[in-house]
């Protein structure tokens, strides 16, 4: 799969918030909560289009126990993105929340974009820790707030797409040298649209790339594919 | 009656018979050489020591007795070792076994390091390397019944340069040239074809031809070898290269140790071709600065451009044997060796271009000069001579398999022989054994694991096992009530036990609920899981509960079906695993600091790989290591495995070479796509599923046996799952959050 950008997102948070549950609606579009728990750390990957652009996440889901803190702090280097999650029913995770900030601030790098997640916002009638003050606490560190639900899928989709739009909007502003891949943002293809929209489906423009990626290889494409995109276009 | 001895030697039956069946070409050489000059200089026996015997197998009565000597004739010294004839102890013992075994004058100017061994039980034995150049051997380890290894080495030292290695008091050099000065007056020496003792351990002139076909050539492992060879003998100039820290020699002593079939594999094959007389060595060239100086733009680009993936130093030698073996049987005669894996005075032990442990080569199999045609699959000039070599794709499919093949599981009738009739082990080393090569049958796996974990002893009786189980039965009953007895007005009051309870809680609905054991509402089974851990977690409340653990008992639930049985093997388990779930993680960083030194040892080029792409932290392992390989393995297979590591066989932490066996086998890739951390782990974690256990575990238990004692020193003290030096307090925790 070819993308314009590929952007590596890191899940933390408390064990038992629903890091995995989030990951697997987003990638698989499904409910499962008899996974098994995280240990170290786990993988998932989804294309999602912004500005016309396919963009690759590769998402991270780490283990949540405090135990497996050290372990966790390795995985921060070079992600663009943080989903940090708590769970609305239950108290603990969100005052954890310091700390877990902390960490990222401490091991990843300064212009990682954080959207702050209350997950389980179906769970309404068990609800700890109000809405307001999970938005309170996002405006207090800078973190993009919403309220999710890993089992109905509510806010899933948009929560990691406003991330991407933000880390993208980072990028046009320019904030970010994209050739460092300590930002977490890979280019690829010139940062034009790859030969594929990923699971949105490709267009017939993407059809057109992929076969010139496959005869000609990806050598090729970057040399032309701008000239070839153009073309296309108008 | 020395002269007679001497003249023994060459008229010793063995030796005749080797002259006919043509197993020696270099030996004719040597005792030639040895006994034409004895008419005129004559020859010393200058030490003689009778019972020194060597192991082909581990069985007793195949042990073959000999007669060693030291000989001093003008001023040189050998070696020999000739069995007893046919008498008393192995009347199994055939002629062709003594032939195989037999040294017949090996001259100390051909050796490069006496390794000596005590051993806390058993006779003391010495392992003697030999160096032409590049190409080593090792003889099989020599047994002395009677003592005399002191004697032997300070006759030896008498008579030659014999220095004790600073890194390592039980290895002795030999003509290490380590004065520059003296190097180049030995390599000004004359070749040994005119003056056999002072054999200069250098490499000799190239072929210009085959440099020039190498630097053409395209394959990757080819160049890669013709590259490192520049490289090599850089290195050996610079530094003093100790045989003690060096891998190859050891992992040589090891393949001292290897079976009698490939031994007389080995002897076949080179009997096959002795009749052509080649002798490598009568083209050497003493010309050291010319093999160095060849292609020297290998140096600048070929090294970096040409072959991305460094050889596999432990590969190199596993893959000779299996090489060797799979030359043997196939039965094409097209590529007609001379020898495979290079000469020895015996032509019977091993062989392998090794230049140091830095940047090994790929296996060189000398080709016959006749077979020119053969260049065009590839040729390599080194100081031996011509060699055809195998290359690396052929190694990827031959990979690394040394370990003795799997056997099946332990059945019931199998166990019962282990037993006496009142149920206790006979033998728990080779119950040990047994399982350690094949595991338990499943429906065995209730009554053996108790005793592999340690719950019940190996001595124990029947009835003993019986009478435990139901005082453990109590005793677990009581330590559950204390947290079943905790009210909920309590419970409020007491917050430590309602976040380990609720985290509890949460994972063993997590764990395992694809199997039909654990799966559905209400799982009676999830319920056992959560109560043995809430209770472990009193029993050992300063270790308390930490995610992994609830991957460890699942499989023992499973097994034991009982849940007093199951929580006291997992206490069992606990009591070496427990530290790898240390809240500081210090277990973890001992068991990855473990693994990274071990591929240190046993795979430098990947070790510099990590180095240089900052991943020596191991993280990549870290579920391997706490959960010892559960996630990557069907369940069936974890049990396997598990059962496997319990035997404590080899080592106590055989897992640890499972690691660096899986790692191995993926190091052509891992270096080859130039793997950065991120890369890494994902595609360690991706192999979750993918890992041939039965290879693997062959694999571990060969680079187990290759680190021998210095894998050992690898391993820090307490490293899980060592059993826990008992001071006392075994987890002192920070009163932190569970």
């Amino acid at each position: 799969m070819s993308y314009a950008y590929l952007f590596k997102y890191i899940i933390i948070g408390d064990t038992g918030v629903g890091k995995s549950c989030l990951l697997l609606q987003f990638t698989d579009k499904r409910f499962q909560p008899v996974h098994d728990l995280t240990i170290g750390v786990e993988f998932g990957a989804r294309m999602i289009t912004i500005d016309n652009k396919p963009i690759k996440l590769q998402i991270w889901d780490t283990a949540g126990q405090e135990s497996f803190r050290s372990i966790t702090r390795s995985y921060y280097r070079g992600a663009a993105g943080a989903l940090l999650v708590y769970d609305i029913t239950r108290r603990e995770t969100f005052n954890h929340l310091a700390s877990w900030l902390e960490d990222a601030r401490q091991h990843a790098n300064a212009n990682m974009t954080i959207m702050l997640i209350g997950n389980k916002c179906d769970l309404a009638h068990r609800r700890a820790v109000t809405t307001e003050e999970g938005q309170q606490f996002a405006k207090d560190h800078g973190l993009i707030f919403m309220e999710a639900s890993a089992k109905t899928a509510q806010n899933v989709e948009e929560a990691f797409i406003k991330t991407a739009s933000t880390i993208y909007t980072k990028i046009q502003d320019g904030v970010f040298d994209v050739s460092n891949e300590s930002y977490g943002i890979k280019v690829g293809y010139g940062g034009i649209p790859g030969p594929s929209g990923g699971r949105d489906g490709s267009s017939s423009q993407g059809a057109i790339i992929v076969s010139f990626v496959e005869n000609y290889g990806e050598e090729k494409w970057r040399k032309y594919g701008e000239l070839i995109y153009n073309f296309m276009v108008y | 009656m020395q002269e007679a001895e001497l003249h023994d030697l060459s008229d010793d039956a063995d030796y005749a018979a080797s002259q006919q069946e043509g197993s020696a070409s270099m030996m004719r050489c040597y005792s030639s050489k040895l006994s034409t000059s004895s008419e005129t200089e004559g020859a010393e026996i200058v030490y003689l020591k009778d019972n020194v015997a060597i192991h082909p197998t581990q069985y007793a009565f195949e042990r073959i007795s000999g007669r060693l000597k030291l000989i001093k004739q003008g001023s040189a010294l050998f070696m020999t070792w000739i069995p007893y004839k046919r008498q008393s102890t192995n009347a199994k013992l055939s002629e062709k076994d003594r032939n195989l075994y037999t040294i017949r004058a090996v001259p100390f100017a051909d050796v490069r390091s006496i390794r000596r061994h005590t051993p806390a039980l058993g006779w003391q034995y010495i392992i003697v390397v030999l160096s032409s150049g590049r190409n080593r051997l090792a003889f099989p380890p020599l047994y002395f019944y009677n003592g005399g290894v002191r004697e032997f080495l300070t006759t030896i030292k008498q008579h030659v340069f014999l220095v004790r290695s600073v890194e390592d008091t039980n290895v002795f050099l030999l003509n290490d040239f380590q004065n520059p000065l003296q190097r180049t007056l030995s390599s000004l020496e004359l070749p040994r074809a005119v003056s056999i003792p002072s054999m200069p351990s250098t490499p000799a002139l190239p072929r210009e031809s085959t440099s020039h076909e190498n630097q053409e050539r395209t394959d990757v492992g080819i160049s890669d070898v013709s590259a490192s060879i520049p490289q090599y003998n850089g290195k050996r100039r610079q530094k003093f290269h100790d045989p003690a820290r060096d891998i190859s020699i050891q992992v040589l002593e090891k393949f001292s140790f290897v079976t009698k079939f490939a031994r007389e594999t080995t002897s076949q094959l080179f009997r096959e071709s002795h009749g052509n007389g080649f002798r490598p060595l009568e083209r050497r060239k003493s010309n050291q600065s010319d093999d160095y100086s060849h292609k020297p733009s290998d140096d600048a680009e070929g090294v970096a451009v040409q072959s991305p993936v460094a050889p596999d130093p432990v590969e190199v030698y596993v893959c000779s044997l299996c090489q060797l073996i799979a030359l043997c049987n196939n039965a094409s005669a097209h590529l007609s060796m001379e020898s495979v894996l290079g000469h020895g005075p015996t032509g019977t032990w091993f062989s392998t271009s090794i230049p140091g442990n830095l940047m090994p080569t790929s296996i060189l199999v000398e080709q016959k000069v006749p077979y020119r045609e053969h260049n065009r699959d590839g040729e390599a000039a080194t100081n031996v001579g011509t060699f055809e070599l195998i290359s690396y794709k052929e190694f990827d499919k031959l990979s690394l398999v040394w370990g003795k093949p799997r056997q099946p599981p332990l059945g019931l009738e199998e166990w019962a022989t282990f037993l006496d009739s009142e149920g206790r082990v006979v033998d728990s080393k080779a119950l040990r054994k047994r399982i350690f090569y094949g595991g338990i049958e499943h429906k065995l796996r209730k009554e053996v694991w108790a005793i592999l974990l340690g719950y019940h002893t190996y001595e124990s009786t029947y009835a003993e096992r019986k009478h435990q189980r139901s005082i453990k039965k109590t005793e677990y009953e009581t330590i559950k009530s204390q947290w079943q007895s905790i009210s909920p007005a309590q419970a409020k009051r007491f917050t430590k036990f309602r976040e380990r309870k609720g985290l509890i809680e949460k994972d063993v609905v997590r764990t395992d609920r694809s199997l039909s054991f654990y799966d559905g509402d209400d799982n009676p089974n999830v319920n056992l899981l959560r109560d043995i851990l809430l209770t472990y977690s009193f029993y050992n409340f300063d270790l308390g509960y930490c995610q992994g653990m609830s991957d460890l008992l699942s499989p023992i639930l499973f097994v034991m079906e009982d849940e007093s049985e199951s929580f006291w093997c997992f206490v069992a388990l606990m009591e070496c695993l427990g530290p790898n779930f240390n809240r500081d993680q210090s277990g973890m960083h001992s068991q990855l600091f473990a693994l990274s030194k071990l591929v240190e040892l046993l795979d430098n080029p990947l070790h510099n790989y990590f180095k240089q792409n900052d991943c020596l932290n191991y993280f990549f392992c870290f579920r391997w290591m706490l959960i010892q390989f559960k996630r990557e393995l069907e369940y069936e297979k974890t049990m396997r495995l598990w059962e496997v590591l319990w035997t404590h066989y080899l080592s106590e932490h055989l897992h640890l070479y499972v690691g660096v066996a899986i790692l191995k086998r993926y190091r052509g890739k891992i270096i080859g796509e130039q793997m950065d951390f991120d890369t890494l782990i994902r595609f360690i974690n991706e192999l979750s599923g993918r890992i041939d256990l039965d290879a693997t575990l062959r694999d571990a238990e060969a680079l187990c046996i290759c680190a021998g004692e210095k894998g050992a020193d690898c391993i820090p003290p307490g490293t899980p799952p060592s059993m826990p030096v008992d001071n006392g307090l075994l987890y002192s925790q920070q009163d932190e959050v569970l």
